[in-house]
């Protein structure tokens, strides 16, 4: 071989095998827009379309895998490189209608947590109301109760805090549906009670 | 028609259909109905979450839909002859398969869940409700503190997940209830068995015996309380010449330990004052001499154990009284006869009477027998503490 030749062939090689390379980047950036999907709470709230993200990457992968198994200068990454960049574009979009549902699953949550704070502190003060003179011991359970949906608050806002709005929203849905039937308790002891008193005056005055 | 002619428009027909593949049948295209089959079933995989009932299956048909998509959106269209089989079509038949049968064992693993969360649902709730009525026989639903509420929020979000279709975590829901539920059991259990113990009931059964005996030979009035009969009877001349039912304190199954604790003491004890109308809130009432030597000796050992709150105090009065202007399905401790039995009461006994109060007189009584249908277990918690006050007060 001559050396102009050698000097006209060496480029092209290393041309061809450079233009073959492995698009590791592109893994590494697609991997890293999946992830940024994750975070955003895809996984809760796109399932679907998460999942999707995650079958093309193990496609990409696959195609990638295919083409490193042929002869050098045969492989052909092109197709992997096209449906890397396809991943991030989708997870780019993906990730902002997960921050978007994450945020509106928030504010429902939050609007439940402030309903079921509303009506337990409601029935804590009709508790509070009752709970003197003879009958209080009767309302002792009902007491026992609202401290329980109190307490079970807090957990409406651990909830909250580790971004389970879900969670939150059905916990505080209880709460106050509970509270309600508390304080319907309440009311029908407290009536009961002005009733059989309203009785026994009109007994003594019979006599 | 001569020859040349007949094979100028073979030619020419020949080259139509040449032109006509050649425009239409040499360009790969997906038939649009396969197509739109196989994304109908892409939307049904999401709606039935297929992700998470069929990942594996659900992942490969994923894969291998966004393959075929890649090489539909692909600009390079391949060429082929009309004889040849279209490779498309055929992606697309196997991605069909593929579909299906992620959509078919999704469908039946998220069947079987639903099953599964709705029969412990309703099994669930069919228990608390026999619990809660158990509960109610025995009088002792506040030593279960929050456990109960805890309980019934625990199941209200399982159903409420269970009709939002998240069957995952309504099961998640009910198994958190089940456990608070053995928790209730075993926490009952502990606090009620000598309700069912043999030794503690012939105890129990030989204070009536005394009394009853102690009526007769001074042929004098008696009182004996059976908690868990709910039940007063009046004794004289060791006969029983009355018998009332009674409401105790809110947590009245108890022993007393100390003030605000709501139970009913146990123990044998003294008529030392009896309050008339207009001295009590309650229409009349029979004041006992709780605490007595044996009350305090045991609160000073639950002090120093530890087995009461360090605050605690006992210098709480009780009394046998009637209803007055309340309206008490509970007191505080206190045993509670309707007026006209009071008043009946109030005229057969004197300062000095002896009122035996017991747990319990057979062993299978009603507290243990509810405990056995329980089936499970129970646990103990403390009651609250009101506020001290230097003098005993009438508690009701």
């Amino acid at each position: 071989m001559t050396r102009p030749l050698m000097f006209a062939l060496v480029p092209l090689v290393f041309m061809v095998v450079g233009c073959t390379k492995v698009p590791t980047d592109r893994i590494a950036s697609a991997e890293q827009a999946i992830s940024e999907a994750r975070a955003a709470g895809a996984r809760t709230y796109l399932a679907e379309r998460y999942a999707k993200l995650e079958g093309m990457l193990t496609t990409a992968k696959h195609q990638i895998a295919t083409q490193e198994a042929k002869f050098v200068l045969l492989r052909d990454y092109s197709q992997a490189e096209e449906l890397l960049e396809s991943i991030q574009m989708d997870a780019t979009r993906v990730t902002a209608e997960a921050e978007r549902k994450r945020e509106e699953a928030k504010a429902a949550a939050l609007q439940a947590q402030r309903v079921a704070q509303a009506s337990v502190k409601a029935t804590q003060e009709l508790l509070a109301k009752a709970l003197v003179g003879d009958n209080r011991a009767a309302l002792i359970a009902l007491k026992v109760d609202a401290d329980g949906l109190t307490a079970s608050l807090a957990e409406v806002q651990s909830a909250v805090d580790t971004g389970d709005y879900q969670g939150a929203h059905v916990k505080a849905g209880a709460i106050a549906q509970k509270s309600e039937t508390l304080a319907a308790d309440v009311r029908t002891a407290l009536a009961a009670t002005v009733a059989a008193k309203s009785q026994k005056r009109k007994a003594s005055r019979t006599k | 028609m001569n020859t040349p002619t007949i094979i100028a428009i073979g030619s020419c027909l020949l080259a139509v259909c040449l032109i006509v593949g050649l425009l239409f049948g040499c360009v790969q295209k997906a038939p649009p109905e396969l197509l739109e089959s196989v994304e109908a079933l892409d939307q049904e995989l999401a709606r039935i979450r297929a992700v998470e009932y069929a990942p594996e299956e659900y992942a490969r048909f994923v894969g291998h839909w966004v393959a075929v998509k890649g090489r539909l959106l692909s600009e390079e269209e391949e060429i082929r002859w009309p004889w040849e089989p279209n490779p498309l079509a055929a992606e697309l038949s196997v991605l069909q398969e593929e579909g299906e049968q992620a959509a078919a064992v999704a469908q039946e693993a998220r069947e079987e869940e639903r099953l599964d969360a709705h029969q412990r649902l309703d099994w669930l709730e069919g228990r608390l409700a026999r619990f809660a009525s158990r509960i109610e026989q025995m009088g002792s639903r506040v030593v279960l503190e929050r456990k109960p509420i805890e309980t019934e929020l625990l199941l209200k979000q399982g159903r409420s997940y269970y009709e939002q279709g998240l069957y995952g975590r309504s099961l998640h829901a009910v198994e958190q209830a089940s456990r608070l539920v053995e928790d209730q059991t075993t926490i009952l259990t502990t606090a009620l068995a000598r309700y069912a113990d043999d030794e503690r009931v012939g105890v129990w059964r030989r204070m009536v015996r005394r009394t009853v005996q102690w009526s007769a030979t001074h042929h004098a009035a008696a009182i004996v309380i059976t908690k868990a009969d709910r039940r007063l009877t009046l004794y004289r001349d060791g006969h029983a010449v009355g018998s009332y039912p009674i409401r105790l304190g809110y947590n009245g199954v108890l022993q007393k330990r100390y003030q605000g604790d709501g139970a009913t003491p146990e123990g044998s004890y003294r008529i030392i004052k009896k309050r008339d109308q207009g001295e009590t809130r309650f229409h009349r009432a029979l004041v006992l001499d709780y605490p007595n030597a044996e009350d305090r000796r045991r609160f000073s050992q639950d002090l120093q154990t530890g087995a009461i709150p360090a605050g605690a105090t006992i210098r709480e009065q009780i009394e046998i009284h009637g209803v007055g202007d309340g309206l008490m399905a509970q007191t505080l401790g206190c045993i509670m006869v309707g007026d006209r039995h009071i008043d009946q009461l109030f005229e057969q006994v004197e300062i000095g009477t002896p009122v035996t109060i017991v747990g319990a007189v057979h062993v299978a009584n009603k507290v243990a027998l509810a405990l056995a249908e329980l089936e499970e277990a129970p646990e103990e918690q403390n009651a609250e503490v009101p506020e001290e006050t230097e003098e005993p007060v009438e508690q009701g």
